[in-house]
């Protein structure tokens, strides 16, 4: 791998425009990737996903070099009906459209960058490989006091004719003071055995809201790490829910700073697995500031030989005083090849907190089944009842009444 | 025994309490009504000695600056306060941090402490006195007792730690009558020639079972109006509003 | 009255000794093996007590081993490198080279150094209804009540001694719990092991009195590497108290045990622990480092290990005491109350391997902080994909006092059974400032208002512990606390 990595990199500097500035903080960033290679279990933050051994599995020669000259078709029978909504669309990396026809002009700012920004580098090596191969970040910017008309869907979209390619995406998210955004996170992949390496930074200033829902529902044998920052400052708002269904392997990574007074978070999950699936949702909620708040709620039901892992880590500074932090993990497992990992985790050094977390794995409660079979249902309509209204109180703590909707379709639950 | 004079309470900067003026005597029963926010529970927790009120005036009791004295150190020197809502104690035993309190002050006091087998007559005459359920008391402090319940516990308490001066705030709030009735009773036992009670309330109901020798209206943080138990029986009828 | 003991003592030290109050040190003659770790110290150590050549060979074969082994730094507590060089692997009074047949024999001052740490070796004076082995540094000085126990075919002695006289059953079981290779201070351990007690229940007795070994660390610039192996064969009961002093000294001092628990089908151990430890003064200078590996196999169906511990001493405490439960319906448990104050540092918790059916485990962990401390709760259930309907409930509460302290909550869950249940809960709160003032209201000082309200959130665990002990260990709570209120 190293040698094709190398190769790729070289030629990748070849045909960019890149100012040798540019270049030269690419190198650094590949360095570093090239030092640390794919995390494996021996990582604290990868000890129950392996993906360096889940890579080396599933891709054969995986290569890096992509050609952004090329223009891709995009395939509209993927869009989301019955939601008014403005589009970006990515086609295998690559933005191939932008749609933004409910909003006012220049209260909404795409801007495509091609310099990378002098900033900590080392987050880890994926975010390194991320900045070494993207060949601009893209920059969405809402204006001062602006609420966007209608949610924002980007769709991530991979063509069939892509394998074993490493594909990263690097999008940067600012909410200036009193704006509001939705954004929906939309993967569709008809490609197989790629590696999505994907970035999202967001800056949400004081009084802004946002939201945004990731879903990945398509079946599929691609291996994503998804990594979000988040910075917040005071009195905004974050909510994130995440619908962990498609891909072969996901990671869904979300490191939050709490940096305001009165800035809240909240993190909801679904993630619904088989066959050979394996899904993990880790979360970094930093109380940095007084008075702020963070709640997660993460659910998973696991069927055939899949498995899920949950690590959410609650940390209050000692100047966070009044910090209210909560999450609850649960999970279902349907067959007894499943595994389910956690590791809830708090840190705590202010003592006027009020902070907690809690964790359950089972089966479902076969007395429940019982009682539901009596009343007329068989025995796998009984658990599917169940197992809905497991995941139900996930999809309740959605606020937007009409993204609610669109994923209570995805999932087959009737109002 | 207990002189309150011009007392003046703020907290976060907004005054509770507006030159506050009170005497009691030995042997004396207080009532002190008004309506919600006039200050009542301020009045009793300032006696008590919370923290977190910005204060001027004077209080003594029995010649004493009240405020030179810890929370703990008024309740050695006799002030005891049944609280609106007495506290959940997860862990602990009631027992326990009953005996824990009784021995606290008889040691202040200079008495010697009372051993299991003393505490324990002395506790069982006492709930006896008061129809308290004794198996309550070998479970959690509060935890679990009813509204009901926990004011009763507050009454056993005062009676089994005999203080001079007890402040009862709203402790007739949540009370069905046959409850009331009982505290009623145990306040009515306790009374002496040399102790007093200070009975803060917003209903009249109580002041049937305890006769109170004063009454005294607190509004918008000073007593407006003093005098004698037919001023609660008008208070009823009237209304606080129309008063005067 | 200390200072027959030492004369040496600084005023600041007889300061420092009223807040802990096994603080002093008894000036006795040592006999030591030469400083440093290598071949010869390990032969030098086998040789004075008098090996077989089995048990030296299990020394070294741990000594290879070790050799190879890195030290550990994944934990939360960090300490300055530890030059295993320059320590000294045996330490034992001299009196004790030909250990006395009867307690009277021994040194007065072994007596009287008991005596003043509450555990009376004599007969006349010693506790009711509790059989102690005291270990003194790197040897066990006495052990008490032997004949009754005797009696009922129930072996407590020292290890040592064990090694000489049970050979066939402590070769059958030492090192099957905690395997020679299994990390750095467990392997270390197996090298250089001292002394430490041995318990052997036979089939179907019920321990009638509570066995307990009393460690006390002396020397300076000693580590203890004590070991300790309890056998409860099938259908017997044992319940085990451990309790650790140490004079203060201002360098840190290696206190690495093992201990190795094994029941049988049906049968019973309960293992407590109360830790005392001296935990350096109040900057954080001296005290010991507690770093013990503890593991139960419930090897047996229907078998129990239950661990109680009331950590409130060292200056680093970095233990796991686990279960294994092997055996079809075993139960483990963990009842844990961890205070740290000052500059105290603490990484402690439990592993829970379910590997039988319908295995169940419960885990209670109260964690305070207090001063500049931080401590740390880190766990592991393992729930295997053969243990069919296996269960574990854990509970891990952490109460801070102020905000210099830290508390960290660390557990590791891994389910790959579907018919297990597992439940975790944490919370992190403080005393409340209601609580105390309702406390105060009633008279009690704002000490013992937080004694009462800390014991009040320990209860769940102080009530694990035997009856004397728990007394006890509630004192210890408070004293703890001491000076942690402002």
């Amino acid at each position: 791998m190293e040698q094709q990595l190398k190769v790729d990199f070289e030629n990748y500097v070849k045909t960019s425009k890149l100012s040798s500035k540019n270049i030269e903080l690419k190198r650094v960033n590949f360095n570093h990737f090239l030092e640390k290679g794919f995390p494996n279990k021996r990582d604290e933050n990868w000890k129950f996903s392996d993906l360096n051994h889940i890579i080396s599995k599933n891709i054969k020669k995986l290569s890096f070099y992509n050609d952004f000259l090329k223009s891709e078709q995009v395939d509209e029978s993927i869009f989301i009906n019955n939601l008014e909504h403005n589009k970006l669309v990515f086609v295998n990396g690559k933005l191939e459209k932008k749609e933004f026809n409910h909003e006012e002009n220049n209260k909404v700012e795409i801007i495509e960058d091609f310099n990378l920004l002098n900033e900590k580098i080392n987050i880890n090596s994926l975010t390194s490989l991320n900045n070494a191969f993207t060949d601009k970040h893209y920059n969405l910017v809402v204006k001062k006091n602006y609420t966007l008309k209608k949610p924002l869907v980007i769709y991530n979209i991979t063509n069939e004719d892509v394998t074993s390619k490493n594909l990263n995406l690097r999008f940067n998210i600012l909410l200036e003071e009193n704006s509001s955004l939705k954004i929906i996170d939309f993967l569709d992949d008809k490609s197989k055995n790629n590696f999505l390496n994907t970035y999202y930074k967001y800056e949400i200033k004081k009084n802004s809201i946002l939201k945004n829902y990731k879903i990945d529902r398509k079946f599929n044998s691609n291996i994503k790490y998804f990594y979000n920052n988040i910075n917040q400052e005071t009195n905004s708002l974050s909510e994130i829910f995440i619908l962990s269904l498609g891909s072969y392997f996901i990671k869904n990574e979300i490191n939050c700073s709490l940096n305001g007074k009165y800035a809240s978070a909240f993190i909801n999950g679904i993630i619904s697995l088989k066959n050979f699936q394996h899904h993990e949702i880790k979360t970094n909620i930093n109380h940095l500031a007084e008075s702020t708040k963070s709640y997660q709620l993460i659910k998973s039901v696991l069927d055939n030989e899949s498995k899920a892992v949950f690590q959410g880590k609650i940390f209050a500074d000692s100047k966070a005083q009044k910090t209210d932090g909560y999450q609850l993990s649960k999970a279902i497992l349907l067959s007894n090849n499943t595994e389910f990992n956690a590791k809830p985790e708090l840190e705590i050094y202010a003592d006027d907190v009020k902070c907690s977390h809690g964790s359950a794995s089972g089966n479902l409660n076969e007395n429940s089944i019982f009682y539901l079979m009596t009343r007329g249902l068989n025995y796998q309509e009984a658990k599917n009842l169940l197992i809905n209204g497991f995941l139900l109180d996930v999809i309740e703590k959605i606020t937007d009444s009409e993204i609610k909707k669109i994923i209570k379709n995805i999932m087959g639950f009737k109002e | 025994m207990l002189k309150i004079k011009n007392l003046k309470a703020n907290i976060n900067k907004k005054l509770i309490l507006d030159g506050f003026n009170l005497e009691i005597k030995p042997g004396e029963i207080h009532a002190i009504m008004g309506p919600n926010g006039s200050g009542k529970s301020t009045l009793s927790n300032i006696l008590s000695g919370k923290k977190g009120y910005e204060i001027s005036g004077q209080i003594t009791f029995e010649n004493q600056n009240l405020f030179d004295l810890e929370v703990e150190e008024r309740a050695h020197k006799g002030i005891f306060l049944a609280f609106q809502y007495p506290l959940e104690i997860p862990g602990v035993n009631t027992n326990i941090f009953l005996k824990t309190s009784v021995n606290a002050i008889r040691k202040a006091k200079g008495e010697t402490e009372l051993d299991a087998i003393e505490f324990l007559k002395l506790v069982k005459k006492k709930a006896n006195e008061l129809k308290f359920d004794q198996e309550k008391l070998s479970r959690q402090l509060n935890v679990g007792f009813s509204g009901g319940e926990k004011k009763k516990n507050e009454i056993l308490q005062m009676s089994i730690l005999d203080p001079k001066l007890c402040i009862l705030d709203e402790t007739d709030s949540g009370l069905d009558i046959d409850a009331l009735k009982i505290v009623a009773n145990g306040v009515n036992a306790l009374r002496k020639k040399n102790n007093a009670f200070l009975i803060i309330t917003h209903y009249q109901r109580l002041l049937n079972y305890i006769k109170p020798d004063f009454v005294h209206v607190l509004m918008n943080g000073k007593l407006i109006k003093s005098g004698g138990p037919g001023l609660a029986l008008e208070l009823e009828k009237k209304g606080y509003e129309n008063l005067n | 009255m200390k200072e027959s003991y030492n004369k040496s003592l600084t005023e600041k030290e007889v300061e420092n000794l009223k807040n802990y109050k096994y603080g002093f040190s008894t000036d006795i003659e040592e006999v030591r093996a030469p400083k440093g770790l290598n071949e010869e110290v390990i032969k030098f150590i086998s040789k004075i007590k008098k090996e077989p050549e089995w048990m030296l060979n299990f020394r070294l074969k741990a000594f290879e081993r070790f050799k190879k082994l890195k030290e550990p730094n994944w934990q939360k507590p960090k300490y300055p490198k530890i030059n295993y060089q320059d320590l000294y692997y045996y330490s034992a009074p001299k009196s004790m080279k030909d250990k006395p047949k009867d307690i009277n024999d021994l040194d007065p001052k072994l007596l009287e150094t008991y005596k003043k740490l509450g555990i009376p070796l004599q007969e006349q004076k010693r506790l009711n209804g509790i059989a102690v082995d005291a270990v003194f540094d790197s040897v066990s000085v006495a052990t008490t009540f032997k004949e009754e126990l005797t009696k009922k075919g129930i072996i407590f002695c020292s290890i040592s001694e064990a090694i000489q006289k049970h050979p066939e059953l402590v070769k059958k079981y030492l090192g099957t719990v905690i395997p020679l290779t299994d990390h750095f201070f467990a392997t270390l351990n197996s090298a250089v092991f001292t002394d430490g007690s041995f318990v052997y229940i036979p089939e179907g007795i019920r321990c009638p009195m509570e066995l307990s070994t009393y460690f006390r660390i002396n020397a300076s610039d000693t580590g203890q590497f004590e070991r300790t192996l309890i056998i409860a064969d099938k259908g017997s009961y044992v319940s085990y108290l451990e309790g650790c002093t140490a004079p203060m000294r201002d360098e840190n001092q290696l206190h690495a045990a093992n201990v190795e628990l094994i029941a049988l089908d049906d049968a019973e151990i309960k293992y407590s622990t109360v830790q005392n430890w001296y935990p350096g003064d109040e900057n954080g200078k001296g005290g010991i480092y507690n770093f013990v590996t503890k593991r139960g196999l419930c090897k047996g169906n229907n078998s129990k290990i239950s661990w109680t511990q009331v950590e409130t001493g060292s200056a680093i405490t970095w233990k796991y005491p686990s279960c294994i439960l092997k055996g079809d319906n075993s139960i483990g448990e963990f009842y844990s109350i961890a205070i740290t104050n000052n500059y105290q540092k603490a990484d402690t918790g439990t592993k829970m391997i379910h590997l039988g059916k319908n295995t169940k485990s419960k885990i209670i962990s109260k964690g305070i902080s207090a001063g500049n401390s931080d401590m740390v709760y880190r766990g592991l259930v393992d729930v295997s994909s053969k243990a069919e309907n296996a269960k574990n409930y854990t509970q891990c509460d952490s109460l801070l006092m102020g905000n210099k302290c830290g508390a960290h909550t660390v557990p590791y869950i891994k389910n790959k059974n579907s018919d297990s249940n597992i439940a975790h809960e944490a919370t992190t709160s403080k005393i409340s400032e209601e609580q105390l003032h309702y406390c105060q209201q009633r008279g009690l000082n704002s000490e013992e208002a937080v004694g009462l309200i800390v014991n009040g959130f320990c209860k769940e665990v102080l009530q694990q512990l035997p009856m004397e002990f728990a007394v006890e260990a509630q004192k210890l709570v408070g004293i703890s606390l001491e000076g942690s209120v402002g």
